[in-house]
């Protein structure tokens, strides 16, 4: 199950790319049968939905709308614009509460939601964090929505939608998704006379590619393991899985797997890969070496395309001031892979998503209104202004202008066309305490002040006590 | 003998009645219900509850056994110390230097109080880029000096140091400001008798400025050593999750991280409890101290 | 007053006081030139000063155009003036009462109030806005409530700070004057407000400036309670531009100044007010 959806998702891609392959008639055949098993229930729900039609209201309503477009967000200007545009057309008007994510944020909904101070719409996280206000019922499900509304996110492949880890239904209706891999700095990778990893890469390689770079005086591999280790953690413990099995959380009996990730990572520290700082550094200080040409590797999501076209331009604002020739500098190439899984099989996904609350959801006044700001803003026209190098859960996805794009983007798109399996994080399956053990436990795990099995074991038990 | 005036305890209950009803009500009523969380599962911040904790006192069992939490209190130690003899003790000599200057009096005033108006966040990145590895303003420094190896001002051994640096200087403006409030409430009269029976600035000090401000340090000692319990932003900005190693948790900090970033928040209610506890008792303790010394 | 002889030993303090001004200075010049640069440029030049190259006014122009900083500051500044009022208030009274009856329980009450000053927001912010729900007053479209949400909770969290500051100021003055007053026929509330609060004017000011730089720079609590963008506050606003993917630090200077500004003017002024006070109102001790 798991894996079609991984294949799906791809499939989804590559199509956005605007390139061919088998996969794509997989995405579209898929849908198909979708659609196919769910007409009879569609019939029904017409009638449903022609009855409530006098019922609903002409008159503009004020929506409620929390999202995580809003500040320094890169799709913050373009929500704006898209909502004026909805307002517009609708006569309606929406009270924008969003704010960017963090955990006050999070914290914040969380809260709203157990106070009944919720918005209409909210555009949010569709794992464990989504779990406390979909046990309450606070939301409302796809199914539930589309017994009213039968279009309601019809141009969407279903199967790409995120099933909720508490009843398995689908609630948040996604735009724009991410990915993980491996960006390169070519000014080192070239002065220590290392070449551009490729699809079929392996650690071995990897390991030795990073002893040329230390020999030529620089760090391989940019990161903080003392504050992000995130992005190691994932693939290290997907380099001991396949595709097929990385989403299972193992039993504290069998976690072998997690503990041979563990232990990979500690093997890179002992053999001086990481920054001789890795330990006291935060994130921002290991960026800055990756950006600044004295590390070579650096494993990050999708969003750090940004970041690094950023940090190629002298205004930060001004994208007119970037300099090309640096930028040019920089690649996105496959995570080294091992085992049963290949470079090319990387971890991203579609991780976050528009709900409609319950709330508004029993108003009669705005119900209407929820469902109509959700479709404008998961239309064919206005998730690919969202979705740009990224994925997104179209069943037609829209071709791409790519001259709109710079070449740190374009090396993306075609880094992520060459992509076998997009698998989602395993790590945004569980929350909280559970991670204590092996996020902020790293370094101890690491220098070796704790073995990774127990840390693992420790985790996972917290984990299922929580459960 | 002044006590005929306040004989008539009335006034003193109207006088009382808004702040203790504000203080009730949003700070007491929640948080007998943070007590109460420390007994129950709770998961995610303003999630509900799984229930009560089997056994009930499972957290309060488990900061005995949680390394962090040792380590945190003896930071914390070493910090109240650090507060009391570097803040009130530093704030205390520039209080009164500045008293007995005759120029540039306001400009210091104004100056002195700076640290406390820029935010923790923007001091965080400044120290950060003081200390930086690679290369801040030290370590360049020392370049400058002939040292070749790269200094990390972050790592185990003198992470402290590098954490209680900043927080020190930042906080002896804040003493600053309540003490030479403090000396400003004192009459000049008092000063002229004083000139006038020829004492040397060091007896008037000694025998005017210290004695009338006893009660105010009696504060300023107080509110360090709780201070110290509770202060965050500034550590947390240099070394988030008591990195590295998690050797540099404060209980304050410990507390934000179990709550905020763990999500284990009846234990971070706990520590909570543990905080408040601590600091009601060492405020007793500051207190007798200074009523022992009574004059 | 006393004459200033120039001494080795005067030299020296002013030496000392020098220095330290200068640590305390630097800081805020560092924030401002570095609110010039662009945050490419921050970590790796962030101690030169900001001329040719280095400089851009993107930061500023970035706040100023995507942000509503003046209704922001409108805002900020309603709600803190009404904190500071408010605690000022409540506290000198309560401080007052504290420190001059003595009556069964006294000590009790002061610890509470000590107690009380320990409590971590992050305990305490969920029940509050649980409460504050409940009554209504959260998440409205009206102005004024959603300003009287933040500002409830502000007014109760700097309360204890206040009066444990204003006991120690009051029970250091001496009582005669006290005395005096109620020889002279003044009941409780006359003496607080005739002969405590003028006497102590610079502990309230001092009081007043710190409830008014804690209720402005009061980050966490507004981000539950200032939701809609045209009520944010400054600091709630600002933050918006300053999280995200690698810390924007250029812009994260220009926020740090817009926010520091108002503040280092009010307490300029509130300094002035202190001195000028001072030397008005000599009272005999």
């Amino acid at each position: 199950m798991k894996k079609a959806l991984v294949m799906l998702l791809t499939g989804a891609m590559v199509l956005s790319l605007a390139a061919c392959g088998n996969s794509v008639d997989d995405g579209a055949d898929a849908s198909t049968t979708d659609t196919a098993v769910e007409a009879p229930a569609e019939d029904e729900a017409d009638e449903a939905a022609e009855v409530e039609a006098p019922a609903e209201p002409a008159a503009p309503v004020e929506l409620n709308v929390t999202t995580t477009f809003a500040g320094e967000d890169g799709n913050a200007a373009n929500f704006k614009a898209a909502v004026d545009a909805w307002c517009a057309e609708t006569g309606n008007t929406v009270a924008d509460t969003s704010a960017t994510s963090d955990e006050t944020f999070k914290t914040r909904v969380i809260t709203d939601f157990e106070t009944g101070s919720e918005p209409d719409v909210l555009f949010f996280f569709n794992g464990a964090d989504s779990n406390s206000f979909i046990e309450a019922g606070k939301v409302v499900s796809l199914d539930e929505i589309r017994a009213e509304y039968p279009d309601f996110a019809s141009n969407m492949n279903d199967d790409l939608i995120a099933d909720s880890l508490v009843d398995g239904k689908k609630y948040a209706i996604p735009v724009n998704g991410y990915w993980e891999a491996m960006f390169c700095n070519m000014e080192v990778l070239n002065a220590a006379g290392v070449s551009l990893p490729g699809a079929n890469y392996t650690m071995d390689d990897f390991k030795a590619d990073c002893q040329k770079i230390k020999d030529a005086g620089y760090t391989p591999i940019a990161c903080a393991l003392g504050n992000i280790p995130h992005y190691w953690w994932e693939f290290a413990i997907f380099n001991n899985q396949s595709p097929a099995n990385h989403l299972e959380i193992p039993s504290v009996e069998e976690d072998s797997a997690w503990v041979a990730g563990m232990n990979d990572i500690k093997e890179l520290y002992e053999l001086g890969y990481f920054p001789d700082n890795t330990l006291s550094a935060t994130d921002d200080e290991t960026f800055a070496m990756f950006t600044e040409g004295k590390a070579a590797f650096l494993i990050d999501g999708s969003w750090k395309v940004g970041g690094i076209v950023a940090a190629c331009q002298t205004d930060a604002e001004d994208a007119s001031t970037i300099d090309q020739a640096k930028l040019s500098n920089f690649d996105v190439t496959y995570v080294p892979g091992k085992g049963d899984r290949k470079a090319t099989d990387l971890i991203g996904g579609l991780s976050m998503g528009y709900y409609i609350t319950k709330k508004a959801w029993d108003d009669p006044d705005k119900r209407a209104a929820a469902v109509s700001f959700v479709s404008y803003m998961t239309s064919d026209e206005i998730i690919p202004v969202f979705a740009q190098h990224t994925a997104s859960a179209l069943k037609n996805a829209p071709t791409v202008d790519e001259t709109k794009f710079n070449s740190l983007q374009i090396k993306a798109m075609k880094m992520m066309s060459g992509t076998t399996s997009l698998t989602g994080a395993v790590q945004d399956l569980f929350q909280g305490d559970c991670r204590v053990t092996t996020f902020d436990g790293m370094p101890e795990i690491v220098t070796g002040k704790v073995s990774a099995e127990d840390a693992v074991a420790e985790g996972l038990q917290t984990y299922y006590d929580a459960q | 003998m002044g006590a005929n005036i306040y004989k008539n305890k009335k006034p003193a209950l109207i006088f009382m009645i808004p702040a203790f009803l504000f203080m009730i009500v949003y700070l007491y009523y929640p948080f007998f219900m943070n007590i109460f969380n420390s007994f129950q599962q709770i998961k995610t911040l303003g999630g509900t509850s799984k229930g009560m904790i089997d056994p009930w006192y499972w957290n309060y069992a488990e900061m005995f056994r949680d390394v962090n939490v040792g380590v945190s209190l003896k930071n914390t130690l070493i910090m109240m110390l650090v507060t009391l003899l570097g803040q009130v003790g530093m704030a205390i000599l520039l209080a009164i230097m500045v008293d007995n200057v005759k120029h540039l009096k306001g400009f210091f005033k104004t100056v002195y109080f700076f640290p406390i108006v820029v935010s923790a966040t923007a001091l965080g990145l400044l120290f950060n880029l003081i200390f930086l590895y690679d290369k801040g303003m030290l370590n360049q420094l020392l370049e400058t000096f002939g040292r070749t190896e790269l200094i990390d001002w972050k790592a185990e051994g003198i992470a402290l140091f590098t954490m209680m640096l900043p927080v020190m200087w930042q906080y002896v403006g804040f003493y600053f400001v309540i003490l030479i409030t403090g000396l400003n409430n004192i009459s000049d009269e008092l000063y002229e008798a004083a000139y006038i029976d020829g004492c040397t600035t060091i007896q008037k000090v000694r025998y005017i400025s210290l004695p009338l401000l006893r009660n105010v340090i009696c504060t300023c000692s107080v509110l360090a050593v709780t201070g110290a319990l509770k202060v965050f932003d500034l550590p947390w900005t240099m070394f988030p999750k008591g990195m590295p190693l998690k050797t540099t948790f404060l209980t304050g900090t410990y507390m934000y991280y179990q709550t905020m970033e763990a999500k284990n928040v009846d234990y971070g209610s706990a520590l909570a409890v543990l905080i408040v506890v601590l600091g009601f008792v060492l405020s007793k303790v500051v207190n007798a101290i200074f009523k022992e010394t009574d004059y | 007053m006393n004459k200033e002889k120039l001494s080795v030993g005067k030299i020296l303090v002013y030496l000392f006081l020098i220095f330290w001004a200068l640590t305390t200075i630097y800081p805020i010049i560092w924030v401002i030139q570095n609110s010039f640069k662009a945050k490419d440029k921050i970590l790796s030049n962030s101690f030169a000063l900001p001329f040719g190259e280095l400089f851009t006014a993107a930061n500023y122009r970035k706040a100023f155009g995507n942000l509503n900083i003046l209704g922001a500051y409108k805002n900020s500044i309603f709600i803190s003036f009404v904190v500071c009022a408010c605690v000022v208030l409540f506290a000198g009274m309560c401080a007052y009462a504290l420190s001059r009856y003595s009556f069964k329980g006294s000590g009790f009450l002061y610890s509470l109030v000590v107690a009380s000053m320990m409590f971590p927001v992050y305990a305490t912010i969920i029940p509050v806005f649980t409460m504050e729900a409940k009554w209504g007053i959260t998440n409205t479209s009206s102005w004024f409530l959603t300003m009287i949400s933040v500002i409830l909770p502000q007014v109760a969290g700097n309360l204890a700070f206040a009066i444990i500051v204003l006991v120690g100021y009051i029970k250091g003055l001496p009582i005669e004057l006290e005395e005096a007053a109620f020889m002279e026929g003044c009941n409780a509330y006359q003496i607080f407000f005739k002969v405590i609060v003028p006497l102590t004017k610079p502990s309230f000011a001092t009081v007043a400036i710190f409830g008014f730089l804690w209720s402005y720079n009061d980050l966490f609590t507004q981000m539950f309670f200032l939701r809609r963008p045209e009520m944010r506050a400054i600091t709630r606003l600002l933050n918006e531009l300053t999280s995200q993917e690698g810390t924007n630090y250029g812009l994260m200077a220009a926020a740090v100044t817009l926010v520091v500004v108002p503040v280092v003017i009010v307490y300029i002024f509130l300094q002035k007010y202190i001195i000028k006070g001072m030397t008005a109102g000599a009272v005999k001790g």
